[in-house]
Order: C-alpha cells, then structure tokens, then sequence
C-alpha cells in the first residue's frame, strides 16, 4: 500500500526490558521501524503492545535498553525526550482532549508553545486539519460535546498540527462505539496513504490486513510473529499463539 | 481582523447570564462600598452619624480579604507543587507550612505578626493592616493549599500524558492544562475559603486594624446601644458574603464549560 519506504529506520528499539513488580511487559525487545511505514501491531491484551507504543515517546522509561527515534536517543535528558515527542504524535484510547479547551484550542496550543508559531499560523494550520478530519463546523465546541468518533478525529488533528514525523496510535478506536469506528479509520487510512510513518496498537484485523506494510504479533512481552505480508499473515499465521488468537478473533466476528 | 475577533468573541461570551452575574458582583460590589453610607446615613442614631465609619470599615474588611486572597491563592498553589515535589525539602517545607497553620489559631497567627516578629526582627515591622494581611494569607494559603492539591490529583493523568506527548515542557503543562482543569476542580471550596477568609478578617481588630468589626466595636461602645449596632454589621457582612458567594456560583458555572 504505500511507496515512500526506503528502508532507512526512523526508530530502532534494541533489547528493550520493561516489567512492574513482577510483570514484564517487554522482554529483550528488539525492532526497528523503517521511514513511511504503517505497521500494526497485535496480540492479546497485556502483551505489551501499547508499552512498546509507549517507550517510544517516553510515556514509560525502559528498564534497559536502547531507543533511538530519528537520530535522537532516548535517555535520561529531559530535552533529548521533548525533542523526540515534538516529533511523535500520539493518538490513545481515551482521545485525551484537553477538556477545558476548545476544539481550535487544543489544536493550536502545543504548535504555539512548543514550535513557537504565531496564533494565527496556528490557527489556519488547526482549521485545515479540521477541515481533512471533517470537522470544521467544530472548531468552537468543546470536546464533551463532540461523539467518540469527533473526539478521536480532533485527538489525531491534534497531533498532526505539530508536523510529526512519526504517529502513535494505541488502540485509537477501542473505546468507541462501533459506527464511530470507520470515521476514524478512513481517517487514519488516509494518513496512512500520505506516507506517514505510523505505528498503530489495534485490534482491527480488517483495517490492519489492508493497510498495514508489516504485522507484528507481541505475546508475553515478546515479538513472536512478525510479516511484512499481511496478507499473508493473517489467513495462515505460523506461530501457534498468533493461530490461536488470530481463532479466537475470528469467531469473536 | 484579530482584535477585532477578539472583541466579537467577549461580546458574545458577555451575554450569557452567568457573564452578566460575574461583572454584576463585582459592579455590585464597587456600588455597595461606595454609595453604602447614604442609605445609612438616613438611618436614626447610633448608626446615621457613624455611617461613613462604616463605610470605611467595610471598604478595609473588603481591602484585607482581596489582598489576603491573591497572596493566599498563589502560596496555595505554591504549597501544592512543594507537598507534591520530588524534591524532599520542598515537601518538608510546605507540610510544615500547613501543619503549623492549620494547627494553630489564626488570632494567635495575627498577634505572632504583629508583636512577636517585630520582636525578633525589628525591620520587619510594618503597619498594622499589612501585618493583617500576611497573617491572614498565610493562612488561607495553608488552607488552600489542600484544597488545590486534591485539585491537581483529581485532573487525570491521561490529560498530563497528552499535554507531554506533545512535546509540551513541564511547565508549559502544568500552567496549560494541569492548573486551569485543578483550579476549577478546586473552585467550590476555594471560594469557600475566600468567604471563611471575608469574616476571619475581622480579628485583624484584635491589632487595631480599623476594619468592619472595629467600626462597631466603636460606634457601640460611644453609643451603648449594641443592638442596631451589631444588626447593623451583621447586615453589611451578609451583603458582603452574598456577593461573594454569588461570583463564586457564576464563575464556577461558567468554568464548567466543557467540563465531562
């Protein structure tokens, strides 16, 4: 589906270990991401999917390893991570809009703070991305009166607006009621299309088949199954626990 | 074409009620300060002949609160980040801070100002309805410090993480997102603080600040008459308390705007 890979990665993860107490969520994990790559990952919950999602911009600190997004590392210098986040864009479950905000000001405050445009750069940028989600007659709601789907739309507006080079999406349409789905993945295929390199944490199997240049199946903090044939991957997957979930989901639909 | 949005945008927030009630308090509070000793001038003895004493009072009792709560909203929040630091000090300081006043009485606050500080630092005198004024921010500051603290935890954690994964600093977070969500999460018993505040400042008397109390302390003791005396004051007061409860209700309303 897309043409902009070049094979040179943009995040490269290497031997990263994240565990709680006693639950690892990632173990001796080691991956790189190429530029303009769509990549789904998937597998049951608890696998560590979205803690790999969420080491990559330093929502959580990697126990050891060693995570490099776009020539910067990610260690212990808080510029070195704002550095990295102005250039990861992430989109969660929940949507997360500021909720004392405005549609248009959500939008317009990390540019003007963080890239230190002016309100009206912001502003015309905030209103075009509205107008590619399909919610430009929203710019002055506030998000408790936008539907999930809206919600979602603004949050991926949102993170847009900074120009990342790479998006984030932990499970975007999870918590959304199932006809605010499709609003949100046509929005995200669309994405996909321009050439953004996106890592998503789905459980989407139809969207992911379709769109995605490579699968990653994660278990028990682990990649178990990894294909850049989607196709391929989910009509015959090889790894018995990717068969089994893959099982589980279709009888689930 | 910015500005002139700008004044299109407030034209248009002004008109709703809770707008009006805003600006209405505060206008009805400048009235009540400065046209308050005609009404009671008409008034029979004791209050008519004293009722530009009471006007004054009433005007310092209102100088004494808003001072106290700019102060006290601002060591509030301040107290809030040192309980909430990483850094131990900073938390030893500010649990300190608020153990110590809470657990002492604010008369005992407001005398420790204005006799034993001077006491031990001469140059640190100063008048006394700026002595009154500290003690009393100190105080509601202590206060307020819990309130704004339950504030900040009550904004959910996912709000901080979309504010960070934006690249948005510490600081930019915290006064973007994290303050105006707690603020108004806190709002209820931050203005319950501010009209607690309004009627502790009449023991900034006790140090001869001629405040409301003062006045009628005064006007009694020249005309032995305490019954219209202390109705009289006891009616300013609830004047005063009302308006600032009202503002409170509007402003609270009006921040729940977009609220979940």
């Amino acid at each position: 589906m897309n043409t902009m890979q070049n094979g040179t990665p943009i995040i490269r993860v290497e031997h990263v270990y994240k565990a709680w107490g006693a639950f690892t969520a990632l173990n001796d994990v080691s991956i790189s991401f190429n530029e303009g790559e769509v990549v789904c990952i998937i597998g049951p919950s608890g696998s560590g999917k979205s803690t790999l999602l969420r080491t990559i911009n330093r929502l959580e600190r990697q126990n050891a390893g060693r995570i490099v997004v776009d020539g910067i590392e990610l260690d212990d210098d808080l510029k070195h991570i704002d550095a990295v986040r102005t250039e990861v864009g992430m989109v969660f479950q929940s949507f997360n809009l500021f909720s004392h905000m405005t549609v248009l000001d959500n939008i317009t405050l990390a540019p003007r703070r963080v890239r230190k445009w002016s309100a009206d750069k912001a502003r015309q940028v905030a209103l075009e991305l509205l107008e590619r989600v399909g919610l430009s007659a929203h710019a002055q709601k506030y998000p408790s009166q936008l539907s999930g789907g809206q919600q979602q739309r603004v949050a991926i507006a949102r993170a847009l607006a900074m120009q990342p080079k790479i998006m984030l999406f932990d499970e975007p349409t999870s918590a959304l009621d199932p006809e605010m789905v499709n609003e949100v993945l046509l929005v995200m295929r669309d994405l996909a299309e321009s050439g953004m390199t996106m890592l998503i944490v789905t459980h989407e199997m139809g969207f992911a088949r379709e769109v995605a240049d490579r699968v990653i199946f994660f278990d028990h903090g682990c990649i178990v199954e990894e294909s850049s044939d989607p196709q391929q991957f989910f009509s015959n997957p090889t790894h018995p626990r990717a068969q089994a979930f893959l099982k589980q989901i279709k009888h689930a639909a | 074409m910015g500005a002139r949005r700008l004044v299109e945008d407030m034209i248009h927030k002004l008109k709703d009620r809770d707008s009006l009630i805003l600006v209405g308090s505060v206008m009805g509070l400048g009235l009540i300060l400065w046209l308050m000793a005609l009404p009671l001038a008409t008034l029979p003895a004791p209050i008519g002949p004293a009722a530009a004493q009471f006007s004054a009072g009433a005007l310092t009792t209102i100088e004494l609160t808003l001072w106290a709560s700019v102060f006290g909203l601002v060591l509030g929040i301040l107290a809030a980040l040192g309980k909430r630091s990483h850094i131990p000090p900073a938390r030893w300081v500010a649990d300190l801070y608020v153990w110590v006043i809470r657990g002492t009485p604010l008369l005992l606050q407001i005398l420790f100002f204005f006799l034993a500080v001077p006491a031990i630092a001469p140059q640190l005198q100063l008048s006394e309805f700026w002595t009154a004024v500290i003690a009393l921010s100190l105080n509601v500051g202590a206060y307020n410090a819990e309130v704004i603290r339950a504030g900040i935890n009550a904004v959910p954690t996912g709000q901080v993480e979309a504010a960070r994964s934006l690249g948005l600093s510490l600081v930019y977070t915290f006064w973007d997102i994290v303050l105006p969500q707690a603020v108004r999460i806190s709002l209820p018993p931050l203005a319950n603080n501010m009209v607690a505040l309004l009627k502790d400042s009449s023991l900034a008397y006790a140090i001869g600040v001629v405040e409301l109390s003062m006045v009628s302390s005064r006007v009694q003791a020249e005309s032995f008459q305490p019954v219209p005396v202390f109705m009289t004051v006891a009616a300013i007061y609830l004047l005063l308390t009302t308006t600032f409860t009202q503002f409170a209700a509007a402003l609270e309303r009006k921040l729940a705007v977009g609220k979940r």
